[in-house]
């Protein structure tokens, strides 16, 4: 298949662009960071956090103007090798090389700091955190009230889920999957009907990818539409559940590894 | 003896293509001189040249390719000559024929997500930037005057707002989420640059709403951002803009209170940068719904008294009429359906319900960070007595995202898997808050903004890239194109010669429609 689905809205691929360039480049990631965080646990963490952003007695270095304002270490080295014995810190008289890791450290996590966007959980999320919920009760809301089992089994199409998708993900992915095409029936003024996948549709125009493979369109003031979704029972659930729901089901998803 | 008169001829002509500072206190006619075309922000012009008989007929009149980004500010229009911006650049083109007179780029540094356009004062050009300066440009040229830096760009400060002249002064605000700092309001002399007054969003200890932050640490990283244009009343003197969100955004636990004044509508005395009152739409909000969106200046009925009133369709989905002499509330009524507040306090406040708050295994919430509406213009038109305004309903799950110190993670604490979404362009009775008549406007959701003309028209666009033409009684589709992207700021309109233009910006493309002189021109 061509399409895989309704084109995303323009909206939507802004998002998209935006988690991507995110994902891309990891500063943490450069072997100098590294070291610098490694240094920074084990001569720094104590006082200013092990995440850097302060403790009891030392400042939340992501929001310190000095970090900020350094270039390539011209002021936090300075204040590294020699204290700032007003303020109560001492001096830590690293190496040089081992200085000049822990700045590039800082940098790399202001410029994560300040990236982060709403771009979404990561991948590796906690199950702990996620697992909140009954699973007893989310495979009777499952089976109940929720209408679930009309469509999915957890012997058929949903054994071993779990094992299949990342926690977060699972959780986002039952609530409201993406990729199944809206299926649009579309009646000429002839009387004559056709049947594809739906690619567009606005108030002015439809357009499908036909059981030929071959992309059709037309006004839709010329004939009539009518749109199958079978992502419909997620959209409206998603406005039923509540908040317990959710997390019960999910902990029953979680269930079938 | 020649060249002096010469130099006087220049000198008379020149200022006649400035700007009259009384096109500022006028309804927009042939003029456009501020980011939402007059003080009021209802986005309504008065010109009818373009009119329901005509508006099939609407056609290209030019296009201007800028090659950048996607334009999100609105042109100023001042005789003859178009002024817009995106970050790092402002061009000047010909309004009739969209050629470019000049072109000012600078490259910086910061935070480049929009500029959402210029202020002007006689024949001077205000300019914000992503590095946090002010730049005031010669008109006539692109010249700079002046350079003024007015926040710390490696903290995250930069500039979004479109600067809005007040008499003789430019007050302009700061925006930028990332480092947890807090925002405030300034007053330059046009002349210099130089700060005439300032105020704070978010105050110290000791000061008024500073009882609303648990400590002084949590007010000196307390947000409230000013990225979406003021109003301003010339007979109260009084500016009025919405603030944005606390920080850490999602993350509420280490800032208990309302965090004064974040998420406010705030009216500041022009002449000296105090506070004459607030009104907060999202007390202690933790789902990034700033109430920046326009607030709409109306005189007329409310329920037979006659008001100054303020509109504004907020992004935490609702709607207020407020009485802008006071502040004082006079309508709260949800524009969209949403669940975060549990009831509506004795001041017209949505109070948030605790349970909607993000939480580290994820809370379900009808609404999505984006909100229901954004910064994009809405319009008020006088002749229908409704507010147009394009609202997204949506359905995602927040997360509280804390660190092995339990302590908020960086300054967003938190995020969000957003799940659906769809928009509607609502018009809304005032009176009421209902919504008299919606228009699907498809998924998603898109920052089209809206125009209504006293030719009986109403302009704005889809999430599928079409703009069209609606009658502004009842929605119907009276024109209609798709221009090959998205209107991703707000149609604005203005006449010249006999002739009237609408203007389109469609992602990098300025475009200019107009009806064509073989079709009759007005009604």
């Amino acid at each position: 298949m061509l399409y895989l689905g309704v084109r995303p809205t323009p909206a939507q691929n802004t998002d998209w662009q935006r988690a991507v360039s995110w994902m891309g480049k990891n500063p943490l990631e450069q072997e100098n960071a590294k070291r610098g965080a490694a240094i920074f646990q084990q001569s720094c963490a104590y006082c200013h956090g092990k995440n850097a952003d302060g403790g009891s007695e030392a400042p939340n270095l992501i929001r310190s103007l000095l970090v900020r304002h350094d270039k390539g270490g011209d002021l936090i080295g300075p204040v590294i090798q020699e204290g700032r014995p007003d303020r109560g810190m001492p001096a830590i008289r690293l190496p040089a090389d081992q200085a000049a890791d822990v700045v590039v450290y800082l940098h790399a996590l202001l410029s994560i700091s300040d990236s982060a966007g709403d771009s979404g959980p990561s991948s590796s999320y906690s199950l702990k955190l996620l697992l909140t919920g009954n699973a007893e009760q989310g495979k009777a809301f499952f089976n109940g009230k929720g209408g679930c089992a009309g469509c999915h089994s957890a012997q058929g199409d949903l054994a071993h889920i779990a094992a299949r998708y990342p926690p977060i993900n699972l959780q986002a992915r039952f609530l409201y999957p993406v990729g199944a095409p809206s299926v649009a029936t579309i009646t000429l003024p002839s009387g004559a009907t056709v049947v594809g996948d739906l690619v567009h549709l606005d108030a002015f125009a439809v357009s499908i990818i036909g059981p030929d493979g071959w992309y059709r369109s037309w006004p839709v003031d010329k004939v009539k539409v009518a749109i199958k979704d079978p992502l419909e029972k997620h959209h409206d659930l998603i406005t039923q559940y509540s908040n317990a729901d959710l997390h019960n089901v999910f902990a029953y998803l979680e269930s079938l590894q | 003896m020649r060249l002096l008169f010469l130099m006087m001829l220049t000198a008379a002509s020149l200022h006649a293509q400035g700007l009259n500072p009384q096109k500022l206190l006028t309804p927009p006619v042939d003029t456009w001189p501020t980011y939402n075309g007059d003080y009021s922000g209802r986005r309504y012009s008065s010109l009818d040249l373009i009119n329901q008989s005509n508006v099939h007929g609407l056609t290209l009149a030019w296009a201007f390719q800028t090659h950048s980004v996607s334009v999100k500010s609105t042109p100023l229009e001042v005789n003859g000559v178009l002024y817009f911006s995106v970050p790092d650049h402002v061009w000047a083109i010909d309004a009739t024929t969209g050629r470019q007179v000049w072109h000012f780029s600078r490259p910086s540094q910061g935070d480049h997500l929009g500029s959402r356009g210029l202020g002007m004062y006689k024949d001077r050009l205000f300019f914000g930037t992503a590095d946090a300066h002010v730049i005031c440009l010669d008109a006539r040229n692109g010249k700079q005057l002046w350079d003024t830096v007015i926040a710390d760009v490696t903290v995250g400060y930069y500039v979004s707002v479109a600067p809005l002249v007040v008499g003789d002064q430019v007050i302009v605000g700061t925006s930028g989420d990332s480092a947890d700092v807090p925002h405030f309001l300034l007053a330059l002399d046009p002349s210099t640059g130089k700060v005439n007054w300032r105020w704070d969003a978010v105050p110290k200890p000791g000061e008024p709403g500073s009882e609303t932050w648990p400590d002084a640490d949590s007010m000196s990283h307390g947000g409230g951002s000013i990225w979406g244009a003021p109003t301003y009343d010339p007979e109260l003197k009084l500016i009025y803009l919405g603030t944005g969100n606390p920080h850490p955004i999602l993350a509420g636990g280490i800032r208990k209170g309302d965090n004064l004044f974040t998420c406010s509508i705030v009216a500041i005395h022009a002449d000296t940068g105090n506070l004459a009152w607030y009104f907060q739409p999202s007390p202690h909000d933790t789902h990034d719904w700033d109430a920046i969106e326009t607030p709409v200046l109306v005189d007329g009925d409310f329920h037979g008294a006659k008001r100054k009133m303020l509109l504004q369709a907020s992004r935490n989905g609702y709607f207020f009429v407020l009485d802008r002499e006071t502040g004082k509330d006079l309508l709260t009524a949800p524009f969209v359906e949403t669940d975060w507040a549990s009831r509506i306090d004795e001041l017209g406040r949505p109070v948030p319900a605790a349970e909607k708050e993000p939480q580290p295994d994820g809370v379900l919430v009808r609404a999505n960070m984006d909100g229901a509406t954004n910064w994009m213009a809405p319009s008020f038109d006088p002749e229908t007595r409704l507010f147009y305004v394009n609202t997204q309903t949506a359905s995602s799950l927040w997360y509280l995202v804390l660190n092995d110190d339990h302590k908020p993670d960086g300054h967003q604490g938190g995020t969000l898997s957003d799940f659906w979404s769809s928009s509607q362009l609502k018009a809304l009775d005032y009176e009421t808050g209902k919504t008299v008549w919606q228009r699907d406007l498809g998924k998603g959701h898109s920052f089209t903004g809206v125009l209504t003309t006293a030719g009986g028209l109403l302009f704005s666009g889809d999430t599928s890239g079409n703009v069209f033409a609606l009658d502004p009684a009842n929605g119907n589709t009276l024109w209609h194109i798709y221009a090959g992207g998205t209107l991703n700021s707000s149609p604005m309109t203005y006449q010249i010669d006999g002739r009237q233009y609408l203007i389109t910006p469609i992602d990098s493309v300025i475009y200019a429609w107009t009806v064509p002189a073989a079709l009759p021109q007005g009604r």
